[in-house]
This record gives C-alpha cells, sequence and structure tokens, in this order.
C-alpha cells in the first residue's frame, strides 16, 4: 500500500490517544500504564501514532514537507506495535501499517538518516546489519559439529540472524541453542558464513526492496537445503520469515519457528528433560518480534461497504491483526517447567508488553533512547522483585545489557536458552 | 500569525528548548480532531503558532504573563480528546499541552477527596482510588478523560451521575493560573486547612469557575483540583480476563465485582421507562442507572464482528429497537450483603409497581455492562469505531417530563434522517439519559447520532439535524441553551452564545463580564467559550 492509501484512516483518527497507552482492559498497576515509549519520552504528539497520521495527513495535503522534525518523529519510533494493539481496541485502523509506510515514503524520497544510510550501506556489502564482515558470520558456530546447509541437506535449519553472528557476547546462546538440538538428535544444519540477513530490518527502517530481495535468496537457501522446518533463537527473523514474507507475497513453504517453539515440542515429547534446579525468581520480557508483532499475515482484498445506514464494515468482512496471537504462552510454559525457577509477571505483558527499545532502527540512529527504553523495562522488571530478566530475542538481550552498562539499575538478564542449559 | 523570535524565546526560556516547538509538522498534530470536519469542513482547525509543554504552576504563570506582555491567545488542555481542546480564535495562539502535570497529589480517604494535576485521567484516578475503598464519578468521554477537564473546565456527564451527580458538581476547590498570571486558590485549599471544601472563606466562585458546561480553557488554567470521592464496594484490585487469542477490546472482568450487582430490566414502553429511572434514582438505591440505548448493541472485535452478530441476533428473533428505548441497566453496591439485599428488594418492588421484567444476564453480560457503566469502557468504541464521529443533539437536563418531550421531539427529527440511511441506523435515535443526583437534579439525556463526516450526504444530513436542534427560534427553543454540543461548541463557528443569549435573559452579558474581569487583555482563548466583546 502506498501512503495516500491510508488517507481514510488518517481522516478517521480521532485523537483519542489511547495509541499512547496499553488497553485499559490489560491496565493492572498504574505506575505502569504507558504503552508507546517514544510518546513517553518525547511528550509531543508527534512521537504518538496520532500525531504520525496527523502529519502524514498534513503532508499529504501539501501543509508541511519534509523537515527535521518531521524526521526525528518518524525515526524516534520503535515500530513496536504497542499503539497498533491499543488502537484497534476502539478502532478499525491500521496504524503500525501505516508507521511503516511512512518510512518507506521517508527512504523513497532520499529522506534517510545517516546512521540508517551507513548501515544500509553495510547491509548491501556484507549482507548483515551490523557492519561486520560477512565472511565472519559462522565464527559463532566454529568447533561445533552441524551440517552446512550449503552443501549438504538437513530436515531443520538452525537460523542464527545478524545480532547472534556478530555480537561475541551472545554466542554462547546461540552456540547453546544448537547444541541442545544437536544432543537432541535433530537432524540439523546451518548456513554458517553463507546465512545472510532476513532484510527485516532494513524493511523496518524503509527499504522494502531489501525485504524482497533477501526473501527471495533465503527461500531459495531453504529450497536448496530441503529444509522441513526452520528454527531461530533471533525474534526478529522470526517475525521477517513468517509474517513479512508472507506480506509481500513470498510465504516460505516450510515450518518457521521460534527457537522457544521449537525447544517447547523438544520438552513435551521428552527429548529434553530436566535434571538440576534452577532456583531464581524471573520475570519474562515478551519480545515485539515475538509477541504482538508474529501474529501471522491476513491477507485482505476487498472494498469498504456501509451497513446499518452508515456504519463501514467490509466486503468480505476484514479481520484486523490484534496482537493476541503471538507467542506468549510458550516461553513461559517452559520458564514454569524448569525446576526450580518461579516466575513473577510484569505488569505489561503479552500484547501490551513494553518495548525493549531496541527496534526498528532507534538502537543504531538514537542509542540513548534504546537506552532509555530498555531502563524503563528494567524498572518494571524490579518492582515485581524479579531477581532476572530473561526474554528470548538477542536485540533486546543486548539492549538490556547496554541500557545498564550506560547506568540503568543492574539486575541478571537471560535468554530462556541459557536458563535450559542449566537445568539440564 | 507566527510569533516573533523574540516572544518565542522568552516562551522558550521558561520551558526549556525540549518542551516548546513551533514545528510546523509538530503543530499539525495539535489541530486534527474528531468533529473537525463537521465545525470546519476540514480536518484541520487553526493551527497555533506554538504548542509549550510546561512541568508547574510557576512555568504557567510565567508563560501567562508574557502572553499578557505579547496579547498571544493560549488555551491548556490535557488528553486533547475534544475539538474544543485545540480550537484557537485566531492564529496568533499558542496550546499549552499539558501531559507533563500528571501527579495524584493526593487520595484523602477520611475527608474523601482526591487532588490531581491536569494530566491524570479518570480510569487512572478510579484504580488508584479503588485501593483506598473509594472511587471518583465517571466520565462519557471515556476513561482517558482528564478529571480536571471533565469537572472544572467542561460539562463532565457520566453514567454514575445518579449517585455522584456530573464531574462538574464534584470540584473541592482548584488551584487557579488566571488568565493574568496570577494564582488564585479557590476554598478551604487556600487557607491551607486542606481541599475539602471549595467554598469559603468568602463567596463560592464555583460558579464562575465553570457555570455550567464549562469554560473549555477559556479563562486560565487549573493546575491542581480537588475531586470528591465516593464508597467503592468491590476489591481493592480488579483483573480482566486473560484467555489466550482474546483481543483486549474482548476481555471483561469475568464477573460483576463482589459488592456489586447488574440488571437489564424491559419495561413496558418508553414512557414507563422515563417513570422507572425517576423512582430508581429517587429511592437512592444506584450506583449507576441509566437508558440501555445502544448499549444492547453486541460489542464486536471490530466492526465486521459487530455486524455478524447484529445480524445472528436479529435471525433469531431479536428486536433491538425494542429492547434499547424501553429497558435499563441497573447497578446496585453496598459494602454489607444486607445492603445489597435492601437495595435489590427496593429495586424488585419499582419493578413489580412498573410491570417490568429482570432480564436474564450471564456472568459475562453482567460484568461488560459494569465495566461499561463504572469505567464507561467500550462507550469510545461505540462512539467512534462505526462512522468516525458522532454527535449528541438535542441535548439538555431539566425534570423527566420535560426530557420525555424533547426525546419524542428528537425521534420525531432524527427519524427520518435514520430512516433514509443517512446516520446510523439502529432503529431509533440513540440515547442517553441518566437520572442526575438520585433524581434531585432531573435527568441529563442526549440524542446520539453517528454519521460519516466523509460521507458528503451523511455530513449534511448531521449539518441539518443540528441545525434544526439548536435553532433558538425553532422547536427546541424551550429546551435550553445547547450547551454541549458534543463538545463542539466552538462560538466563532456556532455563535451559540450570540443567538441564544438574547433568547435566554441575555445570560451572554453576564459570561462576557466574568470573562473581561477575568481577562482584561483577552489573552485566554474564547472559541470555546466566550469573548468579552463579541468581534
Amino acid at each position: 500500500m502506498a501512503l495516500q492509501d491510508f488517507e481514510h484512516d488518517m481522516q478517521r483518527c480521532t485523537r483519542c490517544s489511547y495509541c499512547k497507552w496499553i488497553p485499559y482492559e490489560n491496565q493492572q498497576n498504574m505506575d505502569f500504564i504507558k504503552g508507546c515509549p517514544s510518546a513517553a519520552r518525547f511528550n509531543f504528539h508527534a512521537y504518538a501514532a496520532s500525531g504520525k497520521w496527523n502529519m502524514s495527513y498534513s503532508f499529504l495535503n501539501g501543509r508541511i514537507d519534509y523537515s527535521d522534525a518531521f524526521q526525528d518523529a518518524v525515526y524516534k519510533c520503535l515500530l513496536c506495535g504497542s499503539c497498533d494493539v491499543s488502537c484497534k481496541v476502539i478502532g478499525d485502523l491500521e496504524p503500525l501499517q501505516h508507521m511503516h509506510e511512512l518510512r518507506c515514503k521517508f527512504v523513497e524520497d532520499g529522506e534517510i538518516l545517516p546512521e540508517h544510510f551507513v548501515t544500509i550501506e553495510g547491509l548491501k556489502k556484507e549482507d548483515n546489519m551490523l557492519l561486520a564482515k560477512k565472511a565472519d558470520r559462522g565464527n559463532w558456530a566454529e568447533g561445533i559439529a552441524v551440517k552446512n546447509l550449503s552443501k549438504e541437506k538437513a530436515k531443520v535449519a538452525f537460523r542464527a540472524g545478524c545480532r547472534y553472528s556478530f555480537d561475541q557476547e551472545l554466542w554462547p546462546i546461540v552456540r547453546g541453542g544448537l547444541k541442545l538440538l544437536i544432543d537432541a538428535g535433530v537432524d540439523v544444519g546451518i548456513w554458517g558464513s553463507e546465512e545472510v540477513c532476513c532484510g527485516g530490518r532494513a524493511y523496518s527502517i524503509g527499504f522494502a526492496g531489501e525485504l524482497t530481495k533477501y526473501a527471495e535468496h533465503n527461500l531459495e537457501a531453504l529450497k536448496a537445503a530441503g529444509v522441513e522446518t526452520l528454527v531461530t533463537p533471533c525474534a526478529d527473523c522470526y517475525q521477517h520469515y513468517k509474517v513479512h514474507y508472507d506480506k509481500i507475497g513470498k510465504k516460505p513453504d516450510v515450518e518457521i519457528l521460534h527457537f522457544t517453539e521449537y525447544l517447547h515440542r523438544l520438552i513435551k515429547e521428552g527429548t529434553i528433560k530436566f535434571t538440576k534446579e534452577v532456583p531464581l525468581t524471573v520475570t519474562y520480557h515478551d519480545p515485539c518480534h515475538l509477541g504482538r508483532l508474529a501474529e501471522p499475515w491476513i491477507h485482505w482484498k476487498g472494498k469498504e461497504v456501509k451497513v446499518m445506514g452508515q456504519t463501514i464494515c467490509h466486503e468480505p468482512p476484514k479481520k484486523f491483526r490484534r496482537g493476541a496471537n503471538g507467542v506468549y504462552d510458550i516461553p513461559r510454559e517452559i520458564l514454569t517447567s524448569i525446576p526450580g525457577v518461579k516466575l513473577v509477571e510484569m505488569y505489561r505483558t503479552r500484547e501490551s508488553a513494553w518495548c525493549c527499545g531496541a527496534g526498528a532502527g532507534v538502537k543504531e540512529a538514537y542509542p540513548d533512547f534504546a537506552n532509555w527504553t530498555a531502563t524503563e523495562r528494567i524498572k518494571e522488571a524490579k518492582s515485581v522483585n524479579a531477581k532476572a530478566l530473561v526474554t528470548a530475542c538477542g536485540w533486546c538481550r543486548r539492549n538490556f545489557i547496554d541500557a545498564m552498562e550506560a547506568g540503568a539499575e543492574k539486575m541478571e538478564v537471560y535468554d530462556i536458552i541459557e536458563l535450559v542449559q542449566k537445568a539440564i | 500569525m507566527a510569533l516573533t523570535d523574540r516572544e518565542y524565546q522568552a516562551l522558550e526560556d521558561i520551558v526549556g528548548a525540549e518542551n516548546i516547538s513551533r514545528e510546523p509538522a509538530f503543530l499539525d498534530t495539535y489541530n486534527q480532531c474528531w468533529g473537525h470536519k463537521l465545525v470546519f469542513d476540514q480536518k484541520f482547525s487553526t493551527r497555533p503558532a506554538a504548542v509549550v509543554l510546561p512541568g508547574s504552576t510557576e512555568e504557567l504563570q510565567a508563560i501567562a504573563k508574557i502572553c499578557n506582555k505579547y496579547r498571544i491567545l493560549f488555551k491548556p488542555f490535557s488528553s486533547g480528546f475534544e475539538v474544543v481542546s485545540f480550537a484557537l480564535a485566531n492564529e496568533r495562539g499558542i496550546l499549552l499541552d499539558l501531559k507533563r502535570m500528571d501527579r495524584i497529589i493526593e487520595i484523602d480517604v477520611k475527608n474523601m477527596h482526591a487532588v490531581v494535576e491536569p494530566y491524570v485521567n479518570i480510569y487512572r484516578l478510579q484504580r488508584e482510588a479503588m485501593k483506598h475503598g473509594v472511587t471518583v464519578g465517571s466520565l462519557g468521554a471515556g476513561p482517558s478523560a482528564g478529571v480536571i477537564a471533565g469537572s472544572c473546565c467542561h460539562f463532565g456527564a457520566g453514567t454514575t451521575m445518579t449517585s455522584t451527580g456530573g464531574l462538574g458538581r464534584n470540584v473541592l476547590g482548584v488551584e487557579w493560573v488566571l488568565p493574568t498570571g496570577d494564582v488564585l486558590t479557590m476554598g478551604t485549599a487556600e487557607t491551607g486547612a486542606g481541599w475539602f471544601s471549595a467554598d469559603g472563606p468568602g463567596p463560592s466562585l464555583r460558579g464562575v469557575l465553570r457555570g455550567r458546561s464549562g469554560a473549555n480553557g477559556g479563562h486560565g488554567i487549573i493546575t491542581k483540583a480537588s475531586v470528591k470521592l465516593y464508597p467503592w464496594y468491590g476489591p481493592p484490585e480488579v483483573k480482566f480476563s486473560e484467555q489466550p487469542g482474546l483481543p483486549a477490546s474482548g476481555k471483561t472482568l469475568g464477573e460483576v465485582p463482589q459488592g456489586y450487582k447488574a440488571f437489564m430490566i424491559l419495561l413496558p414502553s418508553t414512557e414507563v421507562m422515563f417513570e422507572a429511572l425517576l423512582r430508581i434514582g429517587k429511592a437512592e438505591i444506584a450506583s449507576c442507572v441509566m437508558a440501555t440505548g445502544p448499549a444492547v448493541l453486541p460489542y464486536g472485535e471490530g466492526n465486521d464482528e459487530q455486524w455478524a452478530e447484529i445480524q445472528k441476533m436479529e435471525a433469531a428473533g431479536m428486536v433491538f429497537e425494542d429492547l434499547a428505548f424501553r429497558s435499563i441497566v441497573v447497578l446496585l453496591g453496598s459494602d454489607t450483603s444486607r445492603g445489597l439485599e435492601y437495595r435489590e428488594k427496593y429495586l424488585l418492588e419499582i419493578m413489580r409497581q412498573l410491570e417490568g421484567v429482570s432480564l436474564p444476564l450471564t456472568s459475562q453480560q453482567g460484568a461488560v455492562m459494569f465495566a461499561g457503566l463504572m469505567w464507561h469502557f467500550g462507550f469510545v468504541t461505540m462512539a467512534f469505531r462505526r462512522t468516525g464521529d458522532f454527535f449528541v443533539s438535542p441535548t439538555s437536563d431539566g425534570s423527566p417530563d420535560i426530557m420525555l418531550k424533547m426525546r419524542n421531539a428528537a425521534v420525531e427529527l432524527i427519524q427520518p434522517y435514520i430512516d433514509k440511511g443517512l446516520v446510523v441506523n439502529t432503529g431509533k435515535v440513540d440515547l442517553f439519559l441518566i437520572p442526575s443526583e438520585n433524581s434531585t437534579a432531573g435527568f441529563h439525556e442526549e440524542n446520539v447520532t453517528y454519521y460519516d463526516p466523509w460521507d458528503p450526504d451523511s455530513l449534511q444530513a448531521e449539518r441539518e439535524i443540528i441545525q434544526k436542534s439548536e435553532d433558538p427560534n425553532g422547536p427546541f427553543k424551550s429546551f435550553g441553551v445547547p450547551h454541549l454540543g458534543g463538545g463542539l461548541t466552538i462560538e466563532t463557528v456556532s455563535h451559540n452564545h450570540q443567538r441564544w443569549g438574547p433568547i435566554y435573559d441575555n445570560y451572554d452579558m453576564w459570561l462576557r463580564q466574568i470573562k473581561d474581569m477575568l481577562d482584561p487583555n483577552s489573552v485566554g482563548d474564547w472559541s470555546a467559550y466566550i469573548p468579552g466583546v463579541f468581534p
């Protein structure tokens, strides 16, 4: 869809400001009811989803042009989808899709942040989002005897993703995950240095063409390796393979699973058994890309129709993605099945989770804002007396660590994989 | 007209560069709101010259003084969910977004009041108060509406009006930055005795502060207000259901909280429904009671789901029109089981006398009704999701007999538009009808239409309805000044005060004198209030 295709929604944004908060139905502790990190941090309405509708409408009407302020509000947004969930409690609008399309328009017209330009140039050259050398991509798996999917076939492909591949501090997680599969007897392989970016983070910045390019490459790679299931510990990759590839008409014909989903299967069928106690009170942070953003894409083509006089409906009926069907229970079930682990919930969970702050190019362009957002989440985790904050995404994990190094209160941060390893 | 660099700098010096903007992209996020197409014939109202985010009373005082010095209009707002929030009489005006002033300062359980800043919304205060066994009246604008906006600056109608009155009747003192920049603390708070009374020492200023429908930011800034609290009979915390895959809009409490009971009662006719509301009010037994109206419709995740549900229910023989306009919903509450029993017995006796039938409710239906009545959950969705806009006209407050007459006249006026499909058709014009203060203050009535502002025929129909119902020489003139207008009373467009003043004792003259006295330089934006002198 082009920006102008959202004009109907722009006109019908009522300015209720629900996009700034988690849904009222989900509010538990009144100290933790804000939903949009951008609006919470920068205050002006422009930073909320409603403000984006307003600016786009003004832009389409020739009232405003590109400016630093416009760009600041558009890109100091994590595209975390919290606004989308809340908006859809009271309206049939698509704020998240719109905000993404607005970024595509910025990119199309050359309005690119210098930090993003550098990152995208790096991607084009080295096929990753971390400005690292492509040749080093497989280093994380050094010493692990595993099939090379560029040369061999396997039933399961283990995809590390850019963050885990190049962030050495996170290597124990991704190595641990792969070893869990190997030890469980799974017929698994990796692409190593031949793995390339999923294209998703570039897409979120507004580079739509990169998603198509990498989707095509990655689908080919899956086919060539004869893979039946793709498993990834990266929540970003998971969402883009599962949701956005489908959105652009390139739905993989293999099963796409987040690592926690596959792990859950192995635990349920008894292949993985816990033998040790992990005495720890933890709270679980729902990664946006595994949670509300991971709902399957819903294709719809039709038209608006009026019923009951003026009520706006759709022909055929249109199902909206409302965030409730993300992967929420599986990570929790894994955690609570680990002996000794006590799970305490934060106040903003599931589709109302507060973002970690790393998404949609914010970490690259506005690291202070990324850290602030993570700091807010750490405060919430502390408030429920959790000893450790557990997540299931490398980007979240990295951002929490960075926030603590930048001054946030310290607490232990784990990936679910690490806790599972401790229990075996 | 833009501010000069010197003027802008003077404001920036007060709040800091990060809390002020004159970027066109930002300014155009402060002039778009529902209702604008109806009022201004476009989504945009006047673009402000700057938007300022003050953080304290002192900053607001300094801003007001700068505005007086340079003759700059200013208008404060909290959530900004009303047309009146942004309308400016001219472009040499600034908007004061009070988002940074969001503290609940005090919940005084013993003296039953709470003191809040402007950006505290009604639901947040309700939930915090509940922890202490108290609550605050509800607001029709929904859970996001500001406590101060509803109580001090706007009409403040809500579903708990029978037991709490409209929020405008609950002000127990304010800290008020007058348009001149001086601070006036109203009531007992001024003496340091606490915020328990808005009156004294000296004459009460509550009428001057807000009158009947509020000054809508037209004469200064309320930086703190104390509002009255009422008993909360439920548990200190409530939690909505967590069913996997269920979107937030479908979540419910599961059941009506202990301490409360919900009823839906069908009466023989609309006329008897009015009588039932009157008697229940007089009996002083209900926490909430109102005509069922549009609340009878299934909620649905979205319009398509709602429409599918409606079709299914109609196919099963349900006639919404019949149910909606001769039935009432009631919430009874008490802190003892005997108290609740007494109230229920009394209610059922009234129903027996009026031949009413209590309709069976599932626990989920009761819970949905409870959240709607107590916190206005679902009201905003119902108002906006179907078409994008709604309007309430005719609307008024008065005795049950007068309100019944207005209702009948409203049905007569609006039905042809409904029949032609120009506004949403749920059988009859929707009704928001509540006995106020246990019926001692009459009834509050709003006749609600939902129109599509971007459909020219629908927009034209709504304009005709308003024109006819708000014509000072038309059939509705005896029901009083159209003081609400769905929050769309913009004097620069409607000229309501100018048109209606001469008919009702020249009341506009007194309003203008108040405005002139409080705001000698006319810097408090008057577009949603009244100017000292009509231009």
